[in-house]
This record gives structure tokens, sequence and C-alpha cells, in this order.
């Protein structure tokens, strides 16, 4: 990742020894996280628990087990859904992050006219209500003719994921210093290598937020997903709902560890390669 | 013209079927364009509740008949009359409740069964065979059925629970304050309390659903929580003492704890029956014909039954099943007490009386 | 900012993608449910096309605005509390160490990668009065209770009575923290990964304290980042149904929760339209009026 801001010199403090932006150094910031990151994991970490309980149930503990490993990895239909909202997500975030980065470049850019009615259409996606989109789309796709499909899904998670993405990206903005792509013009760079050189990397972080943001959307979304799917596009989201009408088993529990792992894993992978690239490259 | 066609279709399907091999069928266009003349494709599309079948079901269906099924999932009625109000997408067979089959009939979405082609009706159990949703079955074929009422924990209770008045009566309601959960469900709740105050379930009439609505409102501050169909699962962890809830969820729970009952309450409830039935537009009505048969074969259902603990309308099925199913209080209720339970039925444009009642409860 | 003049080129190619995709994806059938706004339900539940306001009207009926004052209310103090518990998250990412900012971004985001539902399903299990807090409470108690015995006092702890801490408006703005945090936590960081430290470090040199630079610097600057996060964790936390559905006790009925029914339960897709705009209007307006204030701004700046 590209480093943006410019690191402040390291002074000697008579205050303290840590140096007074190193938050993470403080103990009441410490504090902070911890209490913070018991509070997104503690559920989890139940979760995760119950995943080898041995009871039909997620309620009382009766043993371990891995049988729901066995079942949830052999279940045909559990794994169809997941591939189904894995390319859905995917597809969405990389198209949504494209097209939303864009957007919210332009809205924090340009002045144009209508540009107050033009922004508070584009920001309807995340007011409307789930239930109301998707019965608009859902009437949509049939007015047009469209079969619904994967790609019906993946259409209209890509249109409501995009002006979140353009909200994340705009906010990243604010404070840019336009200066600096002057200076590039100046200097002879085009309009394209100016931005590619200049502006885009400066973007980065919100890519990389807004992009998560976008992802954990889309592979959460029932509602939109319901009335979009057709035949065969049943997603992760739309297999657990349905499984409510009897009760939700340890399968899930299980199904849902497995992707917590394959992300963390995949996460420690990258961060490896990339300390390992990063030591490389020093020497 | 276009029904002379399926006639002859129907003919070579049924015989391909009876052989129960997938060879055996005459003719097969692999691109599938024009459909009426010739054998359908070996494809159905299945939509239904999640763990709704059997646990092999679907298997033996695609070895006996090589039709290869795409099972898709909903979650209740709503979303499914929802799915299907602006068109199929492509479903073949739906498993809609009662007042939903009346509605979906109305509105011309369920498509005329052939019985002929369904034989094993035979099985089922007269009492089931001529619905008042759909006289003579001649859309919809009863699937699975069950009861409302309350399961509750034995020993947390005084005595047996025989009366809605126990989760009703405010001044009754009070001894288990706090420990009651009601369904989330407009038409339920409402329904059982109509019932208790000895109307109709499906009644019209605005000042007897207003009595219901003071009842519950009156009744509400002992009441935890509207369970979203968990109520078996606040029943189990102790959370509550009582739940109203659909009697197979009881049933489920009731085989992992023994301190836990359930009972139809004397007043009467609601009986409802889930259905199979074929969707208009279905791209393959014969080989959903044919799975509706299957469906009803009395190892398969006896095989469903099993799975899913809910009540069979396959007397056949029933009478060959272990005592421990057929004599459940959760899975069958008396006959005695079905004599005061209610179908539910569409109430067409006064829903909107349940609703406003309904939202004055909850947000009262 | 430029005005698009200036260069239309760029500006068609920037807007342009993502203009189209909106338009015909979202504006075209949201036209399609605002007709419907103004029709009627059809006694099994279907779209009449009309023209009436009696949608609109029962929509502002006192009930229904109840429940609508009520959501944003739960969803203001739902984003007050994300803003307490998110903040210091973000801002320990984005002063972390550049190599752990992504890794940690992931780890902040990883509980969401499992379906809400199971999620609001594992609040359950914690939060009921057999559930994990209540066990840990339980815990504490007795070992407190043996304390105390030993000190000589057996009667000063009393028996244990478990909390009710599911099924009520507490319970709600917890697990809507909990699903919303992403929302808050994600704008906020890439807000003050850029933030020009040596600001604060001028702060702390003239002699504010932490906490005052931490107010009258750190918080001025990232604005925007708050404000973004904010707002679309209010929104989304008024619009929820699932958590109170799942979590609330029998008074938890939020706008959500109605729109949902009128779509589902009550077949009223005209109403549930209706109040869906009611929804939606309030955020429109509050886009025009704010471009043109800035537009107003900016005039009055150029005329000075």
């Amino acid at each position: 990742m590209t480093e943006a801001t410019i690191r402040p010199p390291r002074r000697r403090r008579s205050r303290s020894e840590i140096n007074p932006l190193d938050y993470l150094k403080r103990p009441w910031m410490q504090l902070t996280l911890f209490l913070s990151f018991l509070f997104l994991y503690f559920p989890i970490v139940t979760l995760v628990a119950f995943s080898f309980n041995d009871s039909k149930r997620n309620i009382t503990w009766k043993g371990f087990t891995w049988k729901y490993y066995e079942k949830a990895l052999n279940n045909d239909s559990l794994h169809d859904a997941f591939v189904n909202s894995m390319i859905v997500a995917g597809t969405s975030t990389v198209v949504s992050t494209a097209l939303g980065a864009m957007l919210g470049l332009a809205l924090h850019r340009y002045r144009f006219p209508w540009k107050g009615t033009y922004e508070g259409v584009a920001h309807l996606p995340i007011v409307i209500p789930e239930i109301c989109m998707g019965v608009a789309m859902l009437v949509f796709f049939n007015a047009i003719g469209m079969k619904l499909s994967l790609t019906t899904i993946t259409v209209s998670h890509i249109a409501f994921t995009i002006p979140f993405v353009a909200v994340v990206i705009r906010a990243r903005m604010t404070g840019f210093d336009v200066s600096l792509e002057e200076a590039s013009r100046d200097l002879g760079a085009s309009e394209w290598q100016t931005f590619w050189h200049v502006t885009f990397p400066y973007m980065i972080p919100g890519l990389v937020a807004g992009a998560l943001m976008a992802f954990v959307l889309s592979l959460d979304d029932f509602v939109i997903t319901f009335f979009t799917a057709g035949v065969g596009s049943t997603t992760f989201p739309i297999k657990i709902y349905s499984m409510l009408r009897f009760s939700v088993t340890p399968e899930v529990n299980a199904a849902s560890t497995v992707l917590i792992v394959i992300t963390l894993s995949l996460t420690l992978v990258a961060m490896i390669v990339q300390s390992r690239w990063a030591k490389g490259r020093q020497q | 013209m276009k029904k002379m066609g399926r006639r002859l279709l129907s003919q070579v399907s049924r015989r391909a079927f009876m052989q129960g091999s997938a060879a055996a069928v005459g003719i097969t266009f692999v691109g599938g364009a024009e459909r009426s003349w010739g054998a359908e494709e070996k494809r159905l599309n299945v939509y239904n509740w999640d763990t709704y079948i059997g646990e092999t079901t679907l298997g033996t269906f695609n070895a006996r008949t090589g039709i290869v099924i795409q099972y898709d999932l909903y979650a209740d009625n709503e979303e499914l009359f929802a799915k299907l109000k602006e068109g199929n997408p492509g479903y073949d067979v739906i498993v809609p409740s009662d007042y939903m089959v009346e509605d979906m009939l109305t509105l011309k979405k369920l498509m005329p069964l052939d019985h002929s082609k369904i034989p094993n009706i035979k099985h089922l159990d007269k009492a089931f065979t001529n619905p008042a949703y759909d006289p003579g079955m001649m859309h919809s074929i009863p699937y699975m059925w069950g009861t409302i009422g309350l399961g509750y924990r034995k020993s947390k209770v005084d005595g047996p629970l025989v009366s809605w008045a126990d989760v009703f009566e405010p001044e009754r309601a009070k001894r288990y304050s706090g420990r009651i959960a009601y369904l989330g469900d407009m038409r339920a709740v409402l329904g059982c309390a109509l019932k208790y105050l000895g109307y109709g379930m499906n009644t019209t009439n605005p000042a007897e659903i207003a009595r219901a609505r003071d009842m519950l409102i009156a009744a509400k501050p002992h009441i935890k929580t509207f369970a979203e169909d968990n109520g078996q699962d606040l029943l189990l962890s102790g959370e509550v003492d009582i739940t109203m809830e659909w009697s197979g969820d009881i049933a489920a729970v009731m085989e992992e704890d023994d301190d836990l009952t359930y009972v139809v309450p004397k007043e009467g409830s609601n009986v409802w029956v889930d259905n199979l039935c074929i969707p208009t537009g279905a791209p393959h009505p014969e080989n959903a014909h044919n799975f509706i048969n299957f469906v009803h074969d009395v190892d398969v259902h006896m095989e469903i039954a099993e799975t899913i603990y809910f009540a069979t309308p396959n007397k056949s099925a029933k009478d060959r099943m272990s005592p421990d199913y057929t004599e459940n209080p959760a899975v069958f209720a008396s006959t005695d007490v079905l004599a005061n339970c209610e179908a539910l039925l569409s109430v067409g444009e006064h829903t909107r009386l349940y609703d406003e009642a309904w939202t004055a409860i909850q947000a009262s | 900012m430029e005005d698009w003049r200036k260069n239309k080129g760029a500006f068609a190619t920037f807007l342009g993608p993502a203009s189209f995709w909106l338009l015909v994806f979202f504006v075209i059938p949201l036209i399609l449910v605002w007709v419907y706004s103004f029709g009627e339900r059809g006694p099994q539940g279907q779209t009449y096309l009309a023209l009436n306001f009696e949608n609109y009207l029962r929509a502002i009926e006192p009930i229904h605005l109840g429940i609508f004052w009520k959501s944003v209310w739960i969803g203001a103090i739902s984003t007050a509390v994300c803003l307490v518990v998110g903040f210091p998250v973000a801002m320990g990412i984005a002063f972390a160490p550049s190599r752990w900012k992504n890794p940690l971004l992931l780890i902040v985001v990883l509980p969401f990668f499992t379906n809400l539902l199971i999620r609001t399903y594992a609040w359950i299990a914690v939060l009921r009065t057999r559930g994990f807090l209540n066990f840990g409470i339980e815990w504490t108690h007795e070992k407190l209770d043996g304390l105390a015995t030993l000190a000589g006092f057996p009667e000063a702890m009393g028996d244990f009575v478990p909390l009710e801490l599911l099924y009520n408006q507490y319970a709600v703005i917890i697990g809507l923290v909990y699903v919303h945090l992403p929302f808050l936590i994600l704008p906020l960081y890439a807000t003050l990964e850029k933030l020009d430290r040596s600001y604060m470090e001028a702060s702390l040199d003239l002699g504010a304290g932490q906490w005052r630079t931490f107010f009258s610097v750190l918080v001025p600057l990232v604005m925007p980042g708050i404000v973004s996060g904010a707002l679309l964790v209010f929104i989304l936390s008024m619009g929820n149904f699932l958590v109170p559905d799942l979590l609330g006790g029998t008074d938890s009925l939020m706008i959500g929760n109605l729109i949902a029914r009128e779509y589902g339960a009550a077949r009223d897709w005209p109403f549930g339209s209706a109040l869906s705009f009611m929804i939606m209007y309030p955020v429109f307006i509050f886009f025009v009026i704010n471009a043109m204030a800035a537009r107003y701004r900016t005039h009055k700046r150029a005329a000075a």
C-alpha cells in the first residue's frame, strides 16, 4: 500500500516516553481496542464453539463433534449456495467499486447543473428499504423480460452498492490537495497520467474500505437477492433464511467457521508475502 | 391443439415412468425449443422450504426417472406469492399453504392437475381430499399438515394447559408474566385470539377483530416477545416457558427435552395444510405431475415424514409408521380437538383490518 | 471544485458509467414502485394502478408517525453508540504501521463475512437468560459470594438473579450497533488514514492536551468521514427489520418491520411503497438543500 501521509519527524519529548501520536502504544487505547474487538468477536467465538456441538441446535452444549463439518462439506446445496454467493459478491464488488469510485470522484470534483438533484437520487439506494428495492427490481426485470438468474442478482447488487462506495471515496477525497494534480500537469503529465500516478494512489485506502463494504453488503443481502433470484440461483443467505422455518443447525455454524478460517488464512498468507516482498525490496 | 399435444405427451411419459427407466423415453429434444409435442427435457425446478423434504427423496427420484431436480428455497408463503405475482420465473412445483392456494387460484396462478397422472392420491386420507380452499383437489395435492398450539415446559406450568386463556387473558397470563412468547405472524396470533373469543378465525367483522386486538394489547405486558419462527428455541433454552408455535417445531424439540409438551387449546386453533401445486407457466408440467405422484409413494412419503416430523395426510404411509410418530400429540392432534380447528382462508380486501390491528398491537 | 465544462471528456468518463447503471437498474425500477405508491391494493393483493393519495394520508396517521419517530430515535442512539465504539477502532487502524493496516481492516470486517442472521442468532446465545453473559455474571457472583462468606457476610450477595438482557430496546440497539459497525469504521478509516499528523503535532507542541487536540484538531479534520459513516449507520439502523424482529421485545416495531409486512403478509404493495417513499423524500430533499446551500456559499464567496 502506498503511504500517502508524510511521517512526522521523531522528536524527543519531555512529557512522555511514547510518541504522543503513537496511540497504539497507549494503555487507554489498547484497552478500548481490546474491548471493541471483544464486542466484535464474542458472538463469533460462540458461533464457532457451537459448530462443534453434538446437538441439532445451538442451545445447550452436548459434547464435541466434527460431524457438522463433515455434513457441511458434503452438503451439495450448501456448497452450491456458497459458490453462488461468492460469484455474486465477487463480481458485484469489482464492478461497484470501480463505478462507485468514479462516481465519488466526479461528485467530489465537478460542479454541474442539477447536482443537488443528481446527488439526491444517487444516494437513494442507501436509503430505500431493501424490500422496496427488491420488489422494484422484480417488477422491472419482469417488465423488460429479463430472465431471473445470478446475473439479475449481480446487476441489482451493483446498483445498490455503488453509492456506498461513492460515499467512502468522497469522504476520502475531501482535503485532497488539488495542487498536486496541478503540479503534475504543469510538469507535462497528461490528464490520464495525472490520474493514474497522483490521484489514484491517494484513493487506494478509500478503495479498500469501499470494496470491503460492498463485499459485505452483497454477501449478506437476503431481501433484494430473494426477489431477483431465478431458478438455480439460491445464495447462502437465501439458504439460511429458508432454514429458519425449522431451526438453524450447527451445520451453518460450521460453514461460517470454514469461511472465517479461509479468509483468515488468506490474510495471513498475504501478510507474509507482503512482508517478504517488502524485505526483499529493502535489500 | 395444445391440449391434445399434452395428452399425447402424458402417455409417453407415464409409460416412461412406469418402466422406471430414462432410456424408455421416446423422443427427447435436446434443444427443447418447442416443448408441447415432444417429451420434456429431464429437468424439474422445485421451489420449497429448506429441509422440508426427505434426505434421499430427490436422489431417489433422479435415480428412478433420470430427471435432474433444481431445488430452490423460499422462507414463507408471502415471499412465494410476491415472487410469483409478476409471473413464474420457471418453477414447476411449489408448496403453498391452504389460504395461499386459494388466493393463487383466484389469480389463476395454478395449473389444473391431471389426477390420472397422480394415482398415488389414492393413499390420501379422505379428510384431506376435498379441501375448502380447493374443492376436489383440482389444483393442489396436500403434502403435510399441522396445527398451531402452545408448546410449554411441564415443570414450570401449573397443571397441563388446556385453554388459550392462560396466554390471552391478562389476569391469567400474569402468572407466567415474562415467560410467554407469541408467534410473530399476524393472522396466526389474531386468529387464535379470535378463536378463544368464540369467533371465526377468518372473520371480517371489525368489532370482533377489535375485541381480539384489545385483549392482546392488555395481555402484552406479560409477553416476552413475538417469536419469528424460533419459539421452539426459546422454549428449549428456557428463555420462555410457554410459546405459541407450529406443531412440527415443538415436536422437534420434544425429542430433545422430555419436559416439553404441546397442546392445541380446547377453544380450537388453526389447522394448516401445505400443498404440492404446479404454477401456471411451469416449463415441465409432466415431470411435475410425476414428482407429485412420487412424493405420495408410500415408501418415499414415509421417509419424508420421518425426516421432517410433520403430520402426513397420506394414510397408507401413516399406517405403516411407528407410534413414536403417529401417537405424538405434537404431530397429530386428536380428532375432537381438530373438530374445533379452522383453516385460514383468504380474507381478501379485509386483510387491512388485520394489518391495522396488528400494527396497533405492536406499536402500543 | 471545477466546472464540468472545463473538461467535459473527463467529466463524462467519471460520471457516465455509474449514472448509466443507476439510471437503468435503479431509477427506472424506482419509478415503477413510485407509481405503485399512488395505487390501490386488490382483494388478493394485486396492485391496481390509480392516482390517489390515500396511501400517503394513511402513512401520516399518528400511529405510523409514531413508528417513524421511534425508528429515528433508535437509529440516532445506535449511531451515537457506534461512534463511541467505532472511532477508537478506526483510529487504531489508521495509526497502525502501514503494513498492518489492511490486515487489521480485514480482521475488523471478518465477523461480517458470517451471515447477518447467524450473527444475530449468535447475539441471542450471548444475551439470553441462560446465555453466556449471564453465565459469566453468575460465575463472578458465585466467586464473590464465596469471598463474602469467607469474610463473614454470608448473606451479603443475595441470590443470583439472571439479567433480562434480551427482548428489549437495549438488545435491539446492541444488535444494530453490531451489524452496522463496519459502515462507520470503513469511511472513518478512509478519512483518518490520510490525516496529516503535523497538525496534531503542532497542536501538542503549542501546549494543547491530548483531549483538546482530539476534539479541536482531529475531529474537525475528519468530519467528512464521521458524517458519512454516521449517516450510513443512521439510515441503515432506522430501516433495519431483522434485528428488531429477533432481538426486540413486544414493543420493538420499527418502520422497517412495518414496510416489510406491507410488502409481505399484508400484501399491500401500494402502501408499502408509500411508506418507503416517506423515508426517501426527506433524504432526497436533504441532498438538494445541501447542494443549494453549497452553491449559495460559493456564489457569496465569489461575490465577496
